[in-house]
């Protein structure tokens, strides 16, 4: 499994605001099994990580990401 | 953010937006803006529907009215899933420098993925050539720019 290579964090970096409708930045943050991965790993300031954790949770309520791979 | 079903029509599914439209109106809110994302395959079946016609809309709304609005939309049978967010306020600056970025970062991930199978293509002609020196450094500048590309990636 690949460990963390980038030191900054990708919102801060990128200057963008975690968004749930946007999947397809948040899919980087799960696993294959679709589990958020914990901040160690995404490299995500706790700041973000804390509204990446909800808005994965937010955007598989309205099914636009899945709870579980099958 | 709400769902409508499949099991209805693209025009039936337009008269339940329209009426959830009037809900929100009746309460009122006022719809800055909307989006409709058309007909789309969800992440998973929802009450044996695959597919739903989802719509987004962002209004300003009384905070009293609220639970009625929220209660309303969950009771209604038309509308498969809704979500009722408090979201800052922006202005269209912030949001085009959002996209900006987002569309950058697409166009960057889209790159280093072209350059990644450009790689693969070319290591194999790599041995042929080994013996010549001044091709070699050529594939090494090459190789330098596409590793470089994909450490974006990474």
């Amino acid at each position: 499994m690949a460990i963390k290579k980038n030191k900054e964090c990708y919102f801060c970096a990128n200057d963008i605001e975690v968004d749930y409708k946007d999947t397809r930045s948040l899919r980087k943050f799960v696993n294959f099994y679709v589990k958020i991965l914990p901040g160690k790993r995404t490299g995500v300031c706790a700041w973000h990580q804390r509204k990446l954790a909800e808005a994965v949770k937010r955007s598989r309520i309205m099914a636009l990401m899945s709870h579980t791979h099958r | 953010m709400f769902i409508v079903p499949n099991k209805y029509t693209e025009v039936e599914a337009k008269t339940i937006i329209g009426r959830v439209e009037k809900m929100i109106m009746d309460g009122n809110g006022q719809i800055v803006s909307g989006e409709y994302w058309g007909k789309k395959k969800m992440a998973y079946e929802i009450k044996h529907n695959a597919y739903g016609y989802y719509q987004l809309y962002q209004f300003d709304f009384p905070g009293e009215s609220l639970i009625k609005l929220n209660n309303d939309l969950r009771l209604s049978t038309e509308i498969l899933r809704h979500q009722i967010l408090k979201i800052k306020v922006k202005s269209e600056e912030q949001l085009a420098k959002e996209q900006a970025a987002r569309d950058r970062l697409i166009a960057k991930e889209e790159e280093a993925k072209e350059a990644a199978t450009k790689f693969i293509k070319k290591a194999t002609p790599h041995k042929k050539k080994a013996e010549d020196k001044t091709e070699l450094k050529d594939l090494d500048k090459k190789l330098d720019g596409i590793i470089e590309n994909t450490k974006d990636l990474v």
